[in-house]
């Protein structure tokens, strides 16, 4: 048997699979549906359907790698597909007014101080240990689905995908600072949420 | 002077690293003595971990053959 050489780079997968190499296509696909789903899982909320946004993205990305320059990595290439058609999904659906997590900001004094404790201030890291696995998976899903639509693709793609800041810019064609603005409030929002779900009050 | 408030509205860059040499030094002399800010920046930093795990579904089994029977029907 011999030595299994290096796995292929997406980069050269997608070249592969654009001149027609379906095994070169269903690579990718390996590499990627567990993550894009994931993705569409993220943005898509409660009611959403992860699965069939999935499908219509990766219909995308066969389409369209004969175009794939290679500018961006294939990774952040195929992200801005699967955030573009989970956000067609959402826009599809129609809006469904939800309760806004602007009144989760941290509040101060007049002297800029904290109002808060700091036993309330570090509840919202013990939530893990106060609530069960599955209900916080259904609140988490809320939570997210509440933030303003400006904030939820930057910070699911930052601070749930894990993708740098430089990539989400490059994904969203936003500047650096202006991504880590909108993650910036998106976190405080949902901290406050967290720790409203173990107990705080406003 | 930093203050609580000014503090939070850093975090983000702070903890990315972008903030010039001085207000970072400024910002963690804050830190060091304000109790509330030190518990502030434990659960901000807290909570995209939560939020990550309590979000990492598996795909259904059946993701795998409906996306390759979706994309052999309509491509």
């Amino acid at each position: 048997m011999g030595v299994p050489g290096p796995e292929p780079s997406d980069e050269r997968l997608a070249a592969s699979a654009a001149a027609g190499d379906e095994p070169a296509f269903e690579k990718l696909l390996q590499r990627y549906q567990a993550r894009a789903y994931r993705l569409c899982y993220r943005l898509l909320g409660p009611g959403g359907d992860p699965q069939d946004a999935v499908q219509e993205a990766f219909l995308q990305v066969f389409r369209k790698l004969p175009s794939f320059r290679g500018e961006s990595r294939f990774a952040t290439w195929l992200y801005r597909i699967v955030t573009n058609a989970a956000l067609m999904q959402r826009r599809s659906r129609g809006r469904r007014p939800a309760e806004s997590l602007e009144g989760c900001l941290p509040r101060f004094d007049a002297s800029g101080t904290h109002l808060a404790t700091p036993d309330e201030l570090q509840a919202a890291a013990r939530v893990e240990e106060l609530l069960d696995r599955r209900t916080l998976a259904e609140k988490a899903l809320e939570g997210i689905e509440r933030l303003p639509d400006a904030y939820r693709a930057a910070f699911v793609l930052r601070d749930l995908e894990e993708l740098s800041t430089a990539e989400v810019a490059d994904l969203m064609g936003l500047e650096p600072a202006a991504v880590r603005q909108r993650v910036h409030r998106a976190r405080l929002m949902l901290r406050g949420y967290l720790g409203e779900l173990a107990g705080v009050k406003r | 002077m930093t203050t609580c408030a000014s503090g939070v509205e850093r975090l983000a860059d702070y903890l990315e690293g972008v903030l010039s040499a001085d207000t970072r030094a400024e910002l963690e002399a804050h830190l060091r003595g304000c109790a509330r800010c030190t518990a502030f920046v434990a659960s901000y930093r807290a909570t995209p971990a939560i939020l990550r795990l309590a979000t990492s579904v598996d795909p259904p089994a059946a993701l795998a053959g409906s996306l390759r029977r979706r994309v052999r029907r309509d491509l």
